[in-house]
């Protein structure tokens, strides 16, 4: 079998390359920092598929004395044929020299057979100053590719790309930090048009990510739908004290009731954290700092927060109505779905149903939710939750589908914290009726604790599933 | 395809499951630990456990899978405690119920054959509890088809709370156990009803309030025998026998010869044998096959099973994510402050840095500090070029000072470095060189560049020689603020 390719991501320093290469290989652990010469070494980032190495990565550092080494290689070069044979004795000439430890760090792949991924920056003006480091990669004889990565707002792409285009077979445009999937499998397939040989193994590897891309949309759909049926059905308990058992006054009962929301609302809050870690590793985001704060009660991105209620929650109309079947609010229509007054007919509506809203919820969920049970072996119980109605489930839910949205939108080379910023309108509204009926009876079944069947339990991933897709494009709409 | 390592262990050591509720018990315990693993790990161990598969042909079920995963905890009783716990736990309710039901079948059958020589034993009276307790039977496995579970709640008293893998399981598993008690219950009565036939005169009859002619009566009793008349025909009372055995308590049949009355004991025996026992053994067997078919449909139908199937499906594909340098940067700290430029310098701009090619014009403060040329060193020019620039600006023995422009974007590099260290060797002491950095932007006039992109530079001047090197600004040199 042929050697899989390999491909050296090389340029100037702090151009993006180690970005590009976090983005590619989805490695969110790749130092990446604004301070010129932070790779000092190569590294190799392999594509693996069951441990058959499809193609490799690799990253260098940049070029720190490009003149030096063209004037060496023009020294020691007779003819345009020889070119080739002379980087690689500059290589070995140099090798252990301190002051081309770098260049002979990004030489070595290319000596080596890998092909050439020249990274600049398309925020900046193009410069003709960097023909040196251009002018050694094509005496390397490889076959090469330019990206043109950008760091910061500016366009200086179209002058970029016209300017490379004399040196490189290939030039792309490719923004590491915002560049969607498909254009990460589009520039891999461009990596293998560099040589025939490379076509099948690229081809391959985008076919594997493309695949492992949607395998984590379904595994993603699995975490939902378990932490959701988890958490709409959990109830915390404690046994009673003997003098609380037996007292009866309504000044005990409220303080243990608060005792009890407290840990059920802290519980609440862990496993939707887990969730989001769950999700998170599941895309290789192990580095991920969300911009949300700790969760904390009343904080306005909290769970049980009056802001989460008006983003992700739905009316009582619509949870009346979707129980029977008929999937929205009658005659009010989808829009309708929102409590909050923020949706286009929201001013007449809001206030209509604003207050029937927030019933059974939040700091209002209620004290019938507490339950004490009568004495059992000796001792009382108390109990609080599940959730009394379904609402509970629509906000985990919105907000679970948010979080996994910006997580695998979001590139490795990415290091601003996670926003889970919102808009407006209601993503349910991408749900077909159907889905939204299947969604409120696996919601209503989980929060009266009854055990979902494995048949339930795959319906409602598949419901999440279709979910996650109204989401994404509910999200691409808002965008 | 996987790697497989030299020392790689035997297989097969550990014993394949082949009792289904254990198997799916264990299979469900292992799916629920995997849980607390991570997704890429469960995902390499069961991909590994396909190739292998396919590499030694061997098969892929949850069975061997198990043996698999247990290849390494050979003789640890951990792995396998919960298939076998739950197997144990319903052979001991299995047992419970064949006692209880021997003890209850010896007393049951005692009592239907109590005979204190005053009163016959009613052969109706045994046909109506056959009749009972063929209904019962049914109505077990009608139940335990259905799911119905009346009596769970008493169950829930004294077992622990089962797994709820197994929760669907338990109808079919208590229906299991109680057709087993009634089977037993069954052979004991039928045992006690031959010894007592042996060791006692028993005296048979057949007594009714309603007013059945004896014909009627024998019709019965020769419907209920047709399963054995053909085998045992002197099992199946004759018209005679039925017509002298019938008794009524307030009156007196001292005419029928006493042994008359014991001849209804084939009948009795065959009654509870095909009426009973049959049944209650048939329907065991139903109970164990629908224990083994459920089990297995619930292991078919287990989410883990479809999760397991896909991971051994998939490739595992790794993108190399695996090394991580998050925690290695460099220090990014610096003492250096921007310094003003000077009254008078020499001007330099290094790699094109204010030229033409990046649309700024220069600051006219700088003009006033460097009325001299600008020379060009670094990017398009040679090496030469730039030691002849160093060699310039050495002609006199005063120190030079010169203002070296820069763009902020293109980060110092070690050729800068070689070209500051070259001027500092061919100039006179105390020259200095102020490194200008200018913003890419191409706002009229240029100025210096933004705090983040003067950070490298403030860094790179304190790498370089001291004195030799500062940062300046030409914010501060012309009294304007700088951001």
């Amino acid at each position: 079998m042929n050697q899989a390719p390999v491909f050296a991501v090389v340029g100037h320093p702090n151009k993006g390359k180690s970005s590009i290469v976090a983005t590619l290989s989805q490695n969110d652990a790749i130092a990446i920092e604004l301070e010129p010469g932070t790779t000092r070494r190569s590294h190799a980032y392999p594509l693996q598929v069951d441990g058959q190495v499809l193609y490799t990565l690799v990253d260098t550092p940049g070029f720190q004395r490009p003149r030096r080494v063209l004037e060496w290689l023009e020294a020691h070069s007779v003819s345009a044929s020889d070119r080739a044979a002379t980087v690689a004795a500059f290589a070995t000439q140099h090798r252990g020299n301190l002051q081309f430890s770098d260049e002979c760090e990004l030489l070595a792949p290319l000596i080596e057979g890998a092909g050439i991924i020249y990274v600049v920056d398309g925020s900046v003006p193009y410069s003709p100053q960097h023909e040196a480091e251009m002018t050694i990669l094509r005496w390397t004889g490889r076959p090469s590719l330019a990206l043109i990565n950008s760091i910061g707002n500016e366009d200086y792409g179209d002058t970029w790309q016209a300017a490379l285009g004399q040196f490189f077979q290939i030039v792309r445009k490719f923004d590491a930090v915002r560049a969607p999937f498909e254009q990460h499998l589009s520039l891999l397939r461009a990596f293998g048009q560099l040589e025939p040989a490379w076509e099948k193994p690229l081809e391959t590897a985008t076919g594997f990510l493309d695949r492992q891309r949607q395998q984590r949309g379904q595994q993603a759909a699995t975490l939902i739908a378990r932490t959701l049926q988890q958490m709409m059905g959990y109830r915390h308990s404690r046994s009673l004290a003997e003098d609380l058992a037996a007292s009866g006054s309504s000044q005990n009962k409220d303080a243990l009731a608060s005792e009890l929301r407290k840990s059920w609302y802290q519980h609440q809050r862990q496993r939707e954290q887990q969730l989001r870690g769950d999700i998170q590793q599941l895309y290789q985001h192990g580095q991920l700092q969300r911009q949300e704060a700790e969760l904390e009660w009343q904080s306005e991105h909290d769970l049980f927060s009056e802001d989460s209620r008006q983003l992700w929650g739905v009316n009582k109309g619509y949870l009346a109505g979707v129980g029977f079947g008929a999937g929205a609010v009658g005659g009010v229509g989808i829009d309708a779905l929102t409590l909050g007054a923020s949706f286009g007919t929201g001013a007449l509506i809001g206030g209509i149903i604003g207050a029937a809203g927030s019933y059974f919820y939040g700091d209002r969920l209620p004290l019938p939710t507490l339950k004490i049970r009568p004495l059992r072996d000796g001792v009382k119980t108390a109990s609080f939750g599940p959730a009394p109605d379904t609402q509970f489930g629509y906000v985990v839910l919105g907000r679970a589908l948010n979080h996994w949205w910006h997580v695998s939108h979001r590139n490795h080379a990415g290091r601003a914290p996670l926003p889970l910023g919102t808009t407006d309108s209601h993503w349910l509204e991408s749900l077909s009726k159907q889905d939204r009926n299947i969604l409120h009876r696996a919601l209503e079944k989980a929060r009266k604790g009854k055990s979902a069947d494995p048949s339930d339990q795959h319906k409602l991933g598949q419901v999440i599933t279709h979910a996650m897709k109204a989401y994404n494009d509910w999200q691409l709409k808002s965008v | 395809m996987v790697k497989q390592s030299a020392a790689r262990p035997s297989m097969t050591k550990t014993p394949i499951i082949k009792q289904p509720l254990r198997l799916l018990m264990d299979f469900d315990a292992q799916i629920q630990r995997d849980g607390q693993q991570t997704s890429d790990f469960i995902h390499r161990r069961d991909r590994k456990f396909a190739l292998n598969c396919e590499e030694h042909n061997s098969p892929s079920d949850p069975a061997h899978w198990l043996a698999w995963l247990g290849r390494f905890d050979n003789g640890s009783e951990q792995l396998a405690g919960t298939g076998q716990s739950t197997e144990q736990r319903w052979q001991r309710i299995n047992s419970g119920f064949i006692a209880l039901g021997a003890v209850l079948g010896i007393i049951t059958m005692a009592g239907l054959l109590f005979y204190d020589g005053g009163q016959r034993i009613n052969v109706t009276v045994i046909i109506g509890f056959v009749a009972l307790q063929l209904l019962l039977a049914f109505l077990t496995s009608l139940q335990s088809v259905m799911g119905w579970q009346p009596w769970r709640p008493l169950l829930n008293r004294f077992m622990p709370a089962s797994n709820p893998a197994l929760q669907p399981l338990q109808p079919a598993l208590m229906a299991r156990a109680t057709q087993g008690g009634g089977l037993s219950f069954a052979v004991a009565a039928l045992l006690t009803l031959l010894a007592m036939v042996v060791t006692q005169d028993l005296a048979f009859g057949w007594s009714t309030t309603l007013n059945t002619a004896a014909s009627g009566y024998h019709q019965l009793t020769s419907a209920l025998a047709t399963p054995w008349a053909w085998l045992w025909p002197s099992a199946v009372p004759d018209p005679a026998l039925v017509e002298a055995t019938r008794f009524f308590r307030a009156g007196k049949n001292t005419a029928l010869t006493p042994a008359r009355w014991g001849q209804w004991w084939p009948f009795v025996s065959m009654l509870w044998l095909i009426w009973v026992v049959l049944p209650r053994l048939l329907l065991r067997l139903l109970a164990s096959a629908l224990v083994r078919l459920r089990t297995r449909k619930l292991l078919l139908c287990h989410p883990g099973l479809r999760a397991l199937r896909e991971r051994m499906a998939t490739s595992v594909l790794d993108t190399g994510a695996g090394h991580n340098d998050a925690g290695d940067l460099p220090d990014t700290r610096h003492n250096t402050l921007l310094q003003p430029l000077p009254e008078k310098a020499q001007l330099l701009s290094w790699a094109g840095a204010g030229t033409v090619t990046d649309k700024q014009t220069l600051p006219a403060a700088l003009a006033a500090i460097c009325p001299g040329p600008k020379l060009n060193v670094g990017g398009l020019a040679s090496l030469s070029q730039d030691q002849q620039a160093i060699a310039q600006l050495a002609v006199s023995s005063d120190a030079v000072t010169a203002i070296m422009l820069v763009r902020s974007w293109e980060p110092p590099t070690g050729e800068l470095l070689d070209f500051l260290d070259s001027a500092r060797h061919n100039w006179p002491a105390n020259s200095r060189v102020f490194l200008l950095p200018l913003a890419a932007e191409t706002r009229e006039p240029s100025n210096t560049a933004t705090d983040r992109q003067l950070q490298p530079w403030l860094r790179f001047a304190e790498r370089c020689p001291p004195g030799f090197v500062t940062v300046g600004d030409i914010a501060i040199s012309t009294g304007l603020s700088h951001s």
